[in-house]
């Protein structure tokens, strides 16, 4: 995969998992129960960790099929 | 090891380091991105990927791609020293897998019973010093950066280049349970639950029971092809031929053909040939599954890779190197084992895409136990399953952390992806040991649905050369008198009429004199003068032209033409004697084995070009009801197909070369009696010996491959149906209990140990033929067996 091809995956996918762990955060304070910052911040991290891992496999072919096309 | 054929290359690469079906996908996917891949064929318990491509395509770049996954891939070399380098590789990852166990486990008992010291009865025999965080987070640390590493290093490989794996999984379980007891040793006032809540025995545990499941599977994996690397060790690696007059002793793999070769008794063979000088008998057994040793005289074909029991010969080398019988065999069983079954595609694919979803479902379990389950169900009270430890100290987001690692690594799907290749292995090395080689996986499938089999008749049922079966003389004469004299008649004859009367009467011990004149009557039969006496041998014309009125043996011939036999009628001296029949006859065994497949409830057909009436009475002989006659070898193809629209999933037994095109046709042919010329059938699968019974044999070891595999995926979903929603906390609400990550590490090591033990049973199984041989049980030609194999 070219540098220009990962880069545009990396931004992609990394967006979509950053997205996912702020509404997480979001969430936390919306929510009616109290979370103690290190709840929040580590389950954002946690979020942050799981999206990119789901999101990693899908986007990084995806921009390889059209990079290739 | 590389092939051409007419527009493409095969490109055969050994991968290393490949530990589940996804690794399968992602290797797969790596090396249909090269350019000029047509197809990639990757067999994971084999550690083969067969792939074709285009002259264009770089090996090099396929390899490249294969190892940027993190895996190691090398070219197949072509004989025996690639199995020994293999096992090289197999010992060391053994080994490497085992010293893994060594550090892991007494390390994490270290960590478990610290943890546990306080509680329960573990004040008694566990030293209070054991019960230091210090000491535990060093151990852990041990364990997550040495065994656990691989982890890491695989699914990192493999994620920045899109492909997800088990070790994804695993490395995310222990990275996140070793963070978080990290930082609560650390830090205990972080706000993750502290001291009381730290992970350390889930990351020690989680990887020491996981690198146990390495192990198991690196010892069992090897297994896969030691079969075949025995049979290449069976060929000697040096062999003697005369050059210039000279015995030298040079490489087995520099016999050139037409070199003769020297063997003594004791000897493997080291090529295929033919005897020139010498007799022996040669146990056959380990390539032809035929346990009776073979007598070899000059002119007989000799197998390399047999073994010459008795006496010393010399034979001239017809086929070398990769032409060999054995490395046609070889080849047909790798190819088989890359093949996969459509039961394995399906399994694949689940486990291909599972990582992702069990991610996503890890991910839910999280949300859910943060945002809603923790406030409305959690009890301090709670516990881990089979452990003591309590969960008051752990906090929301340790609470949903721990439901959310247990849920990734309880669905592991490990043992999903073994459960078919594995049981294929064992049941490709099953069939080879009795001489039956199935094609491909799916050659295993397609034989278990079976419910038709046709066999051809002429030279596969039955011999397909004439016999002596009847001698009826009129009350005046003796049998053996007429034998010899029709015997002497004939002896000139070329018709295979007459050489069957000839090789009859020799095999009741009568040898013939020579004639005193002999004239052979085109279309009618023989002419001979012997001893004084004028013999009459041939057709009813024959007799009226001679004015032999055969009356009296006109009813024993038509007795013996309503049996599909050639009645010939003979006079001497121009008087009636007797009527001979000569007949196509059945092999051997050919009773057995369709009464045998009818009990198996499957329908027994014969095809055959022979007029009705001929083809019904050899169907009567054998017992076969369903019989298509006067079908032209073209034709064949299209019965077949005829039975299919019937909706019969057809099984065709034949011979490879010429009965080709049904063979293609049926959903399974079957190539029978081919020897050890394997690479020219066209069959499905090929039994290698020429005994009918092998073709139920064949349908036995595949429907208890096929059961095994199923058995195997019962035993593979079954604790990802059950472990799963336990992993997700469903038991938490009503019982106060979760199940712990090491305890789900547990269960999915039990998962692919089950599948793993499972398979290995499928050595102990017996074909009803080897049974019967085990009970000494012998079926002589032209018997039935008096046990097992009856007709219905």
């Amino acid at each position: 995969m070219s540098t220009n091809a990962a880069r545009k995956a990396f931004l992609i996918y990394f967006s979509i998992s950053l997205a996912a762990a702020i509404l997480f955060l979001v969430m936390t304070f919306v929510a009616s129960q109290e979370y103690l910052p290190a709840a929040r911040y580590g389950g954002a991290i946690w979020v942050l960790i799981l999206s990119l891992i789901v999101t990693m496999p899908i986007v990084i072919p995806a921009v390889k099929r059209r990079e290739g096309s | 090891m590389t092939h051409e054929t007419n527009l493409s290359h095969e490109l055969s690469l050994t991968v290393h380091g490949m530990s589940c079906a996804a690794c399968v996908s992602k290797v797969e996917k790596a090396a249909l991105a090269v350019s000029g891949v047509s197809d990639v064929k990757v067999s994971l318990v084999a550690g083969l990927a067969r792939i074709t491509h285009e002259p264009t395509a770089s090996v090099t770049d396929i390899q490249a791609a294969i190892a940027g996954l993190g895996y190691r891939a090398e070219v197949t070399a072509d004989d025996a020293e690639r199995y020994d380098r293999e096992k090289e590789v197999r010992r060391q990852e053994i080994q490497r897998q085992k010293i893994n166990v060594l550090i892991a486990w007494p390390l994490s008992m270290i960590v478990m019973f610290g943890l546990f010291q306080p509680m329960w009865i573990f004040p008694l025999f566990v030293p209070e010093w054991m019960h230091n965080k210090w000491l535990m987070l060093v151990a852990t640390t041990i364990i997550v950066f040495g065994p656990g590493w691989q982890f890491f290093t695989h699914s990192f490989n493999g994620l920045r280049r899109g492909v997800t794996d088990m070790n994804l999984l695993y490395a995310t379980g222990i990275g996140a349970a070793y963070v978080i007891a990290f930082i609560n040793t650390l830090w205990p006032d972080a706000g993750f639950g502290g001291q009381g809540a730290t992970f350390f025995e889930t990351a020690a545990l989680l990887t020491a029971f996981i690198v146990l499941g390495r192990y198991l599977e690196a010892l069992t994996r090897g297994r896969a092809s030691e079969a075949i690397r025995q049979l290449m060790n069976l060929q000697p690696k040096m062999a003697r031929v005369v050059r210039q007059g000279q015995e030298i002793e040079i490489p087995a793999g520099s016999v050139a053909v037409d070199d003769v070769v020297m063997v003594r008794p004791g000897e493997s063979i080291p090529v295929d040939g033919v005897v020139v000088y010498g007799h022996s008998v040669i146990d056959e057994s380990m390539l032809t599954g035929e346990s009776i040793p073979v007598e070899k005289k000059p002119g007989d074909a000799v197998t390399g890779a047999t073994m010459n029991r008795s006496g010393a010969f010399k034979f001239r080398a017809t086929r070398v190197g990769g032409d060999t019988a054995l490395a046609q065999i070889v080849r047909l069983v790798e190819e088989a084992q890359t093949s996969k079954a459509p039961i394995q595609r399906l399994a694949d694919l689940v486990a291909g895409h599972f990582i992702s979803g069990v991610h996503v479902l890890s991910l839910l379990v999280f949300l859910f136990w943060f945002f809603i389950g923790y406030e409305i169900f959690f009890q301090p009270g709670g516990r881990f399953i089979l452990s003591p430890y309590a969960l008051a100290e752990v906090g929301v987001f340790g609470f949903a952390l721990l439901l959310s690692i247990t849920t990734l690594v309880i669905s592991c799907p490990c043992a999903v992806g073994l459960a078919t290749p594995t049981a294929m292995m064992a049941g490709f090395a099953k069939g080879t040991e009795s001489g039956i080689l199935f094609k491909g996986a799916d050659a295993v499938e397609e034989t278990t649905k079976v419910n038709a089999i046709i066999f051809d008749k002429t030279g596969t049922l039955t011999r397909g050369r004439p016999a002596l079966t009847d001698v009826e003389p009129l009350p005046d004469w003796e049998r053996a008198q007429i034998l010899t004299l029709a015997a002497v008649a004939e002896k000139g004859s070329e018709h295979p009429l007459g050489q069957a009367i000839v090789a009859g009467a020799q095999a009741e011990c009568i040898e013939p004199d020579d004639p005193d004149s002999f004239e052979a009557l085109t279309g009618r039969g023989v002419r001979a003068a012997y001893q004084g006496q004028e013999i009459l041998l041939g057709t009813r014309r024959l007799m009226a032209e001679a004015g032999v009125n055969i009356n009296r043996l006109e009813p024993a011939a038509e007795q013996m033409e309503q049996s599909g036999k050639t009645a010939m009628f003979m006079a001497v001296d121009d008087r009636p004697a007797a009527v001979i029949a000569v007949a196509d006859t059945l092999k051997p065994h050919a009773v057995e084995a369709v009464g045998r497949l009818q009990q198996m409830g499957i329908q027994v057909w014969m095809i055959t070009g022979d007029n009705r009436r001929t083809a019904q009475a050899i169907a009567r002989q054998v017992g076969i009801e369903h019989v298509l006659a006067e079908v032209l070898p073209g034709d064949k193809a299209a019965e077949v197909r005829r039975l299919q629209e019937q909706g019969l999933r057809v099984a065709m037994v034949g011979d490879g070369i010429n009965d080709a095109p049904a063979l293609a046709q049926a959903n399974v042919g079957l190539a029978i009696g081919s020897g050890t010329d394997v690479a020219k059938e066209t069959g499905d699968v090929i039994l290698i010996r020429e005994d009918l019974r092998e073709v139920v044999s064949a349908i036995e070891v595949a429907r208890a491959t096929l059961r095994k595999v199923r058995q195997n995926l019962f035993w593979a979903f079954i604790y990802n149906v059950v472990g799963i929603p336990l992993g997700m906390g469903i038991l938490y609400p009503f019982t106060g209990l979760v199940v712990s990550p090491e305890l789900a590490a547990l269960a999915m090591v039990l998962s692919s140990l089950s599948v793993t033990l499972n398979t290995l049973t499928l050595r102990r199984f017996r074909t009803s033929l080897q049974k019967n041989y085990e009970l000494g049980i012998r079926n002589y030609e032209g018997q039935e067996s008096p046990v097992v194999f009856r007709p219905s």
